[in-house]
């Protein structure tokens, strides 16, 4: 199991109830992190519309998911 | 030898005259800067000099790259002092070879004056009465002062001696002797904007796509900074609902057009400023005819087709624009800059977000200073971006919490499957096989997703309506020559008086591999208004 801190924004964070979490996966890349909470949270957004970053940095979905990896979901926002 | 690099120890001009040697190249030309005696009437006892390495260097090989292609130089390098100098010591040094003399000294000036401008260096002098200030190290882009003096000419204050700096008093009255309203003295006196800088910002001009939450504290800053010249993209009206987050308007706007009440408003701020006024939505059609008139963009829209209207524009005419978006606490910030390695907004999201799956400020909420904290950093990226400071050191989405409190910045790269070209634009069906398409009207022809391109000789012209005219202007004549031409991402309506040149023009760019050219069928004479 890796430890990893996940951050959410904008809508995500409105249907996880925070904007933050640690939590112990078994995922073995950054879409099943993905798909894992998006069943326990609800999440209505489609992975194909969100960005993820890593420790600051963009990645691809597929990128292999490391212990304490700190990792960003980022939907995107348009209010002006 | 690096293009750019800093030196702690005195500048080996002899390993750096022979790094640039080249049999190909018959003229060297150099320039130094020395540590000089004086400044303002006070005599200089010993500098310091101190950089943001990570920063400058970069900044300093752009410019050195830059000068190479510009003036078709074979080489070029500089070095530049950090640490403690005496007096009469070298505290930067320029090298150029080139075939011919010409080129050689003007990539030097170039150089010279880029850097003095634009990489991040702080100067500390010490005077010989025991007293030290930190000054501008931007002296050389100011003109008259490269006669005389080698270096360090421009007189000017900083903030710890303005009851004693003579240099900022002239600024001032050097910038508002038409205007007693207008006192950009507090900026002046910033090392990287002195009164060069405050040139620049009055020959700069910028088009605010948005006059809601964002749009506000953009016009506001932009304005009161001294930009020349603003355009306010605006189609609706002030409502009551917008007045908490956008305190340009009153009760008395409600009902208004926002472009021009907020051109109103900014013209009693800085009666100096230009503003235009576009009270419509911005759509694929209308943008690049504007956008083509200004140095940039900046996106303050609230919804994701403007703003991928807004990317595209910037991308297809190679101008910088700087993005924001709010949802209720959080904030999304994101600077476009033509060039190679940056990415655009189709680069970050692939895949155009539609419009309704994601909450706006009306179903969302939101309170006012998330907006304006936003816009006000977007008037920043503006102003770096008029000033030719480095806006940051790398591309990347910055995203703000402000209930949290939260600042990150996500590196963004250039995505190797996006070619930057436009998408989802809002087209009629356009049949893409016709060369030829028939409008009523110029506008019916924007709404249909195209982008209007004049190509009358500068005399015809002249005779139109100057309110009518399509803003975008590429003469034919300068066409053929090559001195202009279409960036290949576009859907172009091409017009001429009668729809004879631009049919011929239309069907040499398909032969070209151009997608989405057509011409307007009977030109000017066959369309109203």
């Amino acid at each position: 199991m890796k430890k990893v801190t996940l951050q959410y924004f904008a809508v995500l964070r409105e249907q996880a109830g925070c904007s933050e979490e640690r939590l112990e996966t078994a995922a073995a890349t950054l879409a099943g992190l993905y798909a894992e909470v998006q069943a326990r949270h609800g999440f209505t957004l489609p992975l194909s519309m969100l960005r993820v970053a890593v420790n600051e940095e963009f990645r691809d979905w597929s990128s292999p998911l490391e212990s304490s990896d700190r990792v960003v979901f980022i939907p995107p926002v348009a209010g002006g | 030898m690096p293009a750019f690099s800093f030196s702690t120890a005195v500048i080996d001009t002899v390993r750096g005259r022979a790094a640039l040697a080249d049999p190909a190249c018959g003229g060297y030309a150099t320039f130094e800067g020395w540590v000089r005696d004086h400044n303002e009437g006070r005599a200089v006892r010993r500098l310091e000099y101190e950089a943001y390495a990570a920063l400058a260097e970069r900044e300093g090989e752009r410019i050195v790259a830059e000068a190479i292609a510009k003036f078709g130089v074979q080489h070029a390098a500089c070095v530049h002092r950090v640490g403690d100098l005496d007096l009469g010591e070298m505290a930067v040094w320029v090298g150029v070879s080139s075939r011919h003399r010409a080129e050689a000294f003007a990539a030097c000036r170039y150089i010279i004056d880029e850097v003095k401008h634009r990489v991040p260096i702080w100067k500390k002098e010490h005077y010989v009465d025991g007293d030290s200030g930190w000054v501008n190290c931007e002296r050389c882009a100011s003109p008259g002062a490269h006669e005389g003096h080698a270096d360090h000419a421009v007189p000017r204050a900083t903030g710890d001696r303005q009851e004693h700096g003579s240099g900022q008093v002239h600024a001032h009255a050097a910038m508002t002797s038409s205007h007693a309203a207008a006192d950009f003295s507090r900026q002046i006196a910033l090392p990287e904007v002195g009164a060069a800088g405050q040139r620049r910002l009055r020959a700069g001009s910028v088009l605010v796509i948005g006059a809601g939450g964002l749009g506000v504290p953009v016009l506001q800053y932009l304005a009161a900074a001294g930009v020349g010249r603003i355009g306010i993209v605006d189609g609706d009206v002030v409502e009551a609902s917008n007045l908490h987050r956008q305190p340009l308007y009153g009760v008395a706007d409600i009902g208004k057009s926002k472009a021009a009440a907020a051109a109103a408003r900014l013209r009693q701020l800085n009666p100096e400023v230009t503003v235009a006024v576009h009270a419509e939505r911005a759509v694929a059609g209308n943008l690049v005819d504007w956008l083509a008139r200004y140095d940039l963009a900046v996106d303050c829209s609230d919804n994701f087709a403007t703003k991928f209207t807004v990317n595209d524009a910037a991308v297809i005419l190679g101008k910088p624009a700087v993005f924001a978006s709010v949802y209720q606490y959080e904030g999304q910030l994101q600077v476009y800059l033509p060039r190679e390695d940056w990415p655009c907004l189709r680069c970050l999201w692939p895949e155009a977000p539609r419009d309704g799956l994601v909450g706006n400020c009306a179903q969302a909420g939101v309170l006012g200073p998330v907006p304006a904290a936003l816009g006000a950093m977007q008037a920043m990226q503006a102003l770096k971006i008029l000033l030719g400071l480095p806006v940051e050191s790398a591309p990347a989405l910055h995203v703000f919490d402000l209930l949290g409190m939260h600042w990150r910045s996500l590196k963004a790269a250039r995505n190797p499957a996006c070619d930057h070209s436009p998408r989802d634009l809002q087209t009629d069906a356009i049949d893409p096989a016709a060369l030829e398409l028939e409008y009523p009207t110029l506008a019916a022809a924007r709404a249909a997703g195209l982008t209007l391109v004049d190509i009358r000789e500068p005399w015809e012209r002249a005779m139109d309506d100057p309110a009518a005219r399509i803003e975008w202007h590429l003469p034919l004549s300068a066409l053929l020559q090559g001195a202009t031409a279409l960036p290949p991402a576009g859907r172009y309506l091409i017009v001429c008086a009668h729809g004879v040149r631009s049919l011929a023009l239309a069907g040499h760019l398909r032969s070209l591999g151009y997608p989405a050219v057509f011409s307007l069928a009977g030109g000017l004479a066959a369309v109203a208004g």
